[in-house]
C-alpha cells in the first residue's frame, strides 16, 4: 500500500482559489475603525501593498500565483499526502485516514505558503522593512524566512508566552536575519500602555497584532503583514487544498471528513476551502468539514458573530467574524497559534452558512492523540496541529463503532520539534485543561464595538 | 484477617448542619439547634461496605462502636472500654478522654489499625493516644476535616480495606483549627502531629491548606468576572475562603471568611447563613446561584467545611446552580475535586467533570471524583 502520494514540481497549482468568487453569502465589508464606514483600498495602502489589497478585495475565482513564488515553494511543494496506515492499525479503525503535512518547508510548517507571495509583493512595490507579530512563533519564523530572500528587513512582536517557552524559534528568526522581541514590548505605544497595566501580561496575538500595525502605520519604510485571518493570507493558503484533492485522486479516494485546527484560520482555510467549493457546487453535500478549536479559546464554536476589532487595541479595521471579543486575552496554552480571539472573516462566512462545523477540545486530549499519532507515524506534531489530529482519531474510532469506511483527512500544519517542553508538561501531568465559560459569559462580550 | 480498631465520636459533625463551626464544648447547643448526629451514621455506612470481609474490630461500648457493629449485623467484634463518660462538661457524654483511652488499649492489643468516625478534634485525640506506633484512618464526619488522616468518604475509607493487602503506608498531618478563632472568622490552623495512614492514591485526602502562595492576582480577576456575570434578579450565595471573599471585596462589601453568606443586587442580605437559613432565603427568591470554592488542597467542592449547602439546598437550588471558583494555584494542587452530599444520587447529577473559574473568562475543565 502506498504512504506517500507525491506530486511533480511542475504539479505545484498555477492560482489560488479564491472562496469570495462562490460564497453563497457575500463577505460584510471591513469597517473602518473610526469612521465605522466600510474600509476602502486607500485606507490600507499605509501598511499593505496595493497587489495584496486587490487580493483582499477580489470575488475573482482564481488569482494567478507568479512564477517567482512557484519557484521558491519547489523548495518544499508540493507537500506530500500521507496515508496514515500505521494509525489506522493501531486505531483498529475500517477509516482511511490520510493527512497533508505542511512540516517539510524550512520553518517547518504551512506558514511560508503565503510569507513568500507577501514577501514578494512588498519587494516588488519597494519595501524595505515589515513588521508583523507572532503567536507560537511559525508565523515569525517563516515571515523571517521569506523577508530575507527577498532583502526585506523584518520586525517580529512575538507574544510573551510563547517567546518564553520556546527560545528556539525567535533564535530561527534570529538565523534568517530577523529582530524578534516579546510582546508587549517597550517599542510601541500599545505595548507600553499594556506592560503598564500589567507587567506580568503573558501577551496575546491580539496585542501583538497591535504592536505590529503601530509600529507599521507609523514607519514610512514598512509594511504590516499578517500570518492568518485575512483573505488574502486564506488565499494563498489554498494551495495546500488544491494540492490535496489531485493527491487524493491518485489515491483513488474522496474525503468524506476533512478536519483543519483554527486559530486564525488560514490553514484550515487552506485546506478545507478547495473542498467547500464542491460543497457549494454540490458535488459534496455529505462531506463533513470540521475546524477544531482549543476548549480555551473557542471563537467559533462559543463566540458571537458580530463586527469586532482584530487587535486588542482597537487599531485595525472591524471585521464581521465569529469573537470572543477584543479585550480577551485567552490563557497560555501550549498550541500559541490558536491563541486569537477571533476568526478569519472567510471562515466565520462559511460556518454561519453551515457548509462548516466546528468543535473545541482540551489540551491533555489533544497531546494524548499527539503522543499516539507520534508513535504510530513517527511525526511529532505542532501542538496545533495535534487538535486536528484529536478529531481525526475520535472520527475514525466512530468509524470502528458503526464499521463506517470514512475517508477522513486532515492537515498536519507542522512539526513540534520546538514545542517538546509542552509534552513535558503533558507527560508530567501538568497541563491545565483551560475552557471558556460559557454559559456565564454572554454578557461579558458587551464591550464589543458597535457598527451601525 | 484484619485486626481492626473502630471508635466513633458520635457527636462529631453535629454542628455542621447548624452553622456551628465545629461540635467541641457545643454539643448541647448543637442539639438545642436541632442537630442529629451523623457520625455514627457515617460509621454505620462504612461497615455496611464490608460485610464480607475477614476483619475482627476491637471497640468501645455503646455509641462509640458496638451498638453500629450490631446494628451493622457483625458480631466478630471485642469491647475492649467500657463507656466512662469521661466528658464532666457533658453529662451522660462521651469525650476526649473516652476515645484516647479506647485507642490506647485498642494499640496495646497489637491491632493493624484504627479506624474512627470523627473530624479534626478526634483526629487529635487519636494521634494523642497512639502516635505514629500504628496507621489511623479516619471516616470523615466531623465539621472540620483539615487533617490528612482521613479517607474521602466513609465507602472510600472502606475501599481502603477491602485492598488493604495493596495498601501503602505513608505520613499524613494532624491538624486543627481554633475552633474558638474559627468562629470568630480567623483560620488558624496548627501542626499537631505526623500520623501513619494507610493510602491509596485518590482514596485519601491530602491535608487542607490555607494559602497556596501568591495567587492574589487571580482572586482579583476571579472577583472582577463574577461580578461582570451577576444577574440583578439572582440571589448569590457565596461559600467560604478568600476566593469568594475577592467576590465581595470587587462589589466593595464585607464577607464573613468561614461562613456562607448571601448576597443581592450587590448588597449584603444575610452572613453566616445556616441550613435552615438559607433554605429560607430560597424560598423566597426564585433564582438562586451558589459559589464555591474547593476546600483547601483536599479539593471537597461540598461535603467539607461548608455544610450548610446541604442535601436539601443542592436538590431546591438545582445542581446547576453550582459555580466553582478556584485559584490556577490552587487547582494544581488539587487536580481533581470532590463532591460529598452524603447523597450518592445527588452526589452524580454533578457529573464527571465540573468547570472551575480560575481567572477572567476563564476556566478549568476538572474532574469530580464522588462516591
Amino acid at each position: 500500500m502506498t504512504t506517500k502520494f507525491i506530486l511533480d514540481e511542475n504539479e505545484i497549482p498555477k492560482k489560488w482559489y479564491n472562496i469570495q468568487a462562490d460564497l453563497p453569502t457575500p463577505l460584510d465589508p471591513p469597517m473602518h475603525p473610526q469612521t465605522k464606514k466600510p474600509v476602502q483600498p486607500e485606507d490600507l495602502e499605509p501598511i499593505f501593498p496595493k497587489e495584496l489589497i486587490k487580493q483582499e478585495m477580489t470575488r475573482d475565482r482564481y488569482v494567478d500565483i507568479p512564477a517567482e513564488v512557484r519557484d521558491i515553494y519547489t523548495l518544499w511543494r508540493p507537500s506530500p499526502l500521507f496515508r496514515a496506515t500505521r494509525l489506522e492499525k493501531l486505531l483498529n479503525t475500517p477509516a482511511k485516514i490520510f493527512y497533508k503535512y505542511e512540516g517539510m518547508s524550512p520553518p517547518g510548517s504551512h506558514k511560508p505558503n503565503t510569507a513568500i507571495a507577501q514577501a514578494y509583493y512588498n519587494m516588488k512595490e519597494g519595501i524595505t522593512r515589515i513588521a508583523t507579530e507572532t503567536g507560537a512563533g511559525q508565523w515569525g519564523s517563516s515571515l523571517a524566512f521569506a523577508t530575507q530572500i527577498f532583502d526585506i528587513e523584518c520586525k517580529v512582536y512575538m507574544v510573551r508566552g510563547s517567546y518564553d517557552q520556546k527560545p528556539y524559534r525567535k533564535l530561527m528568526m534570529q538565523v534568517w536575519g530577523a529582530d524578534c522581541v516579546p510582546s508587549p514590548s517597550p517599542d510601541t505605544n500599545s505595548g507600553r500602555a499594556i506592560l503598564a497595566k500589567d507587567p506580568d501580561t503573558p501577551g496575546s496575538l491580539g496585542i501583538a497584532i497591535s504592536e505590529a500595525v503601530e509600529d507599521a502605520a507609523t514607519r514610512s519604510d514598512t509594511n504590516y503583514s499578517l500570518g492568518s485571518v485575512l483573505n488574502h493570507v486564506c488565499l494563498h493558503q489554498t494551495i495546500i487544498g488544491q494540492e490535496a484533492k489531485k493527491q487524493l485522486d491518485m489515491a483513488d479516494a474522496k474525503a468524506d471528513i476533512v478536519i483543519g485546527c483554527a486559530g486564525g484560520g488560514s490553514n484550515f482555510a487552506g485546506l478545507c476551502f478547495p473542498f467547500v467549493k464542491d460543497k457549494i457546487d454540490g458535488k459534496a453535500d455529505d462531506m463533513e468539514i470540521i475546524a477544531v478549536e482549543p476548549a480555551a479559546c473557542p471563537s467559533l464554536t462559543k463566540g458571537l458573530y458580530a463586527y469586532d476589532f482584530g487587535d486588542v487595541a482597537g487599531l485595525t479595521p472591524l471585521l464581521m467574524m465569529y469573537t470572543l471579543g477584543h479585550d480577551f486575552i485567552p490563557p497560555s496554552i501550549h498550541a500559541g497559534g490558536l491563541r486569537y480571539h477571533g476568526m478569519s472573516p472567510l471562515v466565520s462566512r462559511v460556518h454561519a452558512d453551515n457548509l462548516i462545523s466546528s468543535t473545541a477540545v482540551y489540551q491533555n486530549e489533544v497531546f494524548e492523540a499527539a503522543v499516539m499519532f507520534a508513535r504510530a507515524e513517527g511525526i511529532i506534531p505542532a501542538p496545533e496541529a495535534a487538535h486536528a489530529i484529536r478529531v481525526a482519531v475520535n472520527k475514525a474510532l466512530e468509524c470502528k463503532k458503526t464499521g463506517e469506511e470514512k475517508t477522513i483527512l486532515f492537515n498536519n500544519t507542522g512539526h513540534g520539534h520546538f514545542d517538546l517542553t509542552s509534552y513535558e508538561s503533558y507527560f508530567s501531568h501538568t497541563l491545565m485543561d483551560y475552557e471558556y465559560p460559557t454559559d456565564l459569559i454572554s454578557e461579558s462580550l458587551k464591550k464589543l464595538p458597535t457598527v451601525p | 484477617m484484619i485486626n481492626a480498631g473502630f471508635v466513633v465520636n458520635p457527636y462529631a459533625g453535629m454542628g455542621g448542619a447548624v452553622g456551628l463551626k465545629g461540635t467541641d464544648g457545643c454539643v448541647d447547643e448543637a442539639v438545642a439547634r436541632g442537630a442529629v448526629k451523623v457520625s455514627p451514621i457515617k460509621a454505620l455506612r462504612f461497615l455496611s461496605n464490608l460485610m464480607d470481609r475477614d476483619i475482627f474490630y476491637f471497640t468501645a461500648a455503646g455509641e462509640m462502636g458496638a451498638d453500629i457493629l450490631k446494628s451493622a449485623g457483625i458480631s466478630r467484634y471485642e469491647v475492649i472500654y467500657p463507656l466512662n463518660f469521661t466528658d464532666r462538661y457533658n453529662n451522660n457524654k462521651t469525650g476526649p478522654e473516652d476515645t484516647k483511652a479506647a485507642c490506647r488499649i485498642i494499640a496495646a492489643r497489637n491491632a493493624d489499625l484504627i479506624i474512627f468516625s470523627g473530624g479534626d478534634g478526634t483526629a487529635r485525640d487519636v494521634y494523642e493516644a497512639v502516635g505514629d506506633h500504628i496507621p489511623i484512618l479516619g471516616i470523615p464526619a466531623g465539621v472540620k476535616i483539615y487533617s490528612g488522616v482521613f479517607a474521602t468518604t466513609p465507602d472510600t475509607a472502606a475501599d481502603i480495606l477491602k485492598r488493604w493487602e495493596s495498601v501503602l503506608f505513608t505520613d499524613a498531618e494532624i491538624l486543627d483549627v481554633d475552633e474558638e478563632q474559627y468562629r470568630l472568622g480567623n483560620l488558624d490552623t496548627n501542626l499537631f502531629g505526623i500520623a501513619k495512614i494507610p493510602y491509596i492514591k485518590g482514596l485519601c485526602q491530602s491535608c487542607k491548606q490555607a494559602s497556596f502562595g501568591d495567587d492574589r492576582e487571580d482572586r482579583i480577576e476571579i472577583g472582577a468576572f463574577i461580578v461582570d456575570i451577576m444577574a440583578d434578579d439572582t440571589l448569590y450565595l457565596l461559600g467560604a475562603g478568600s476566593t469568594t471573599k475577592a467576590i465581595t471585596e470587587r462589589l466593595g462589601i464585607r464577607k464573613t471568611l468561614l461562613g456562607i453568606d448571601a448576597v443581592y443586587q450587590g448588597q449584603l442580605i444575610a452572613t453566616d447563613l445556616n441550613e435552615a437559613g438559607i433554605l429560607e432565603l430560597l424560598r423566597s427568591y426564585k433564582k438562586v446561584r451558589i459559589i464555591l470554592s474547593p476546600v483547601g488542597s483536599q479539593g471537597f467542592i461540598l461535603g467539607r467545611g461548608n455544610q450548610q449547602i446541604s442535601s436539601r439546598v443542592l436538590s431546591l437550588a438545582g445542581v446547576d446552580s453550582l459555580i466553582v471558583v478556584a485559584t490556577q494555584a490552587k487547582m494544581q494542587q488539587t487536580p481533581d475535586l470532590y463532591i460529598d452530599t452524603g447523597d450518592p444520587d445527588l452526589n452524580h447529577k454533578f457529573g464527571d467533570t465540573i468547570p472551575v473559574i480560575c481567572g477572567y473568562r476563564l476556566a478549568i475543565r476538572a474532574g469530580i471524583i464522588h462516591n
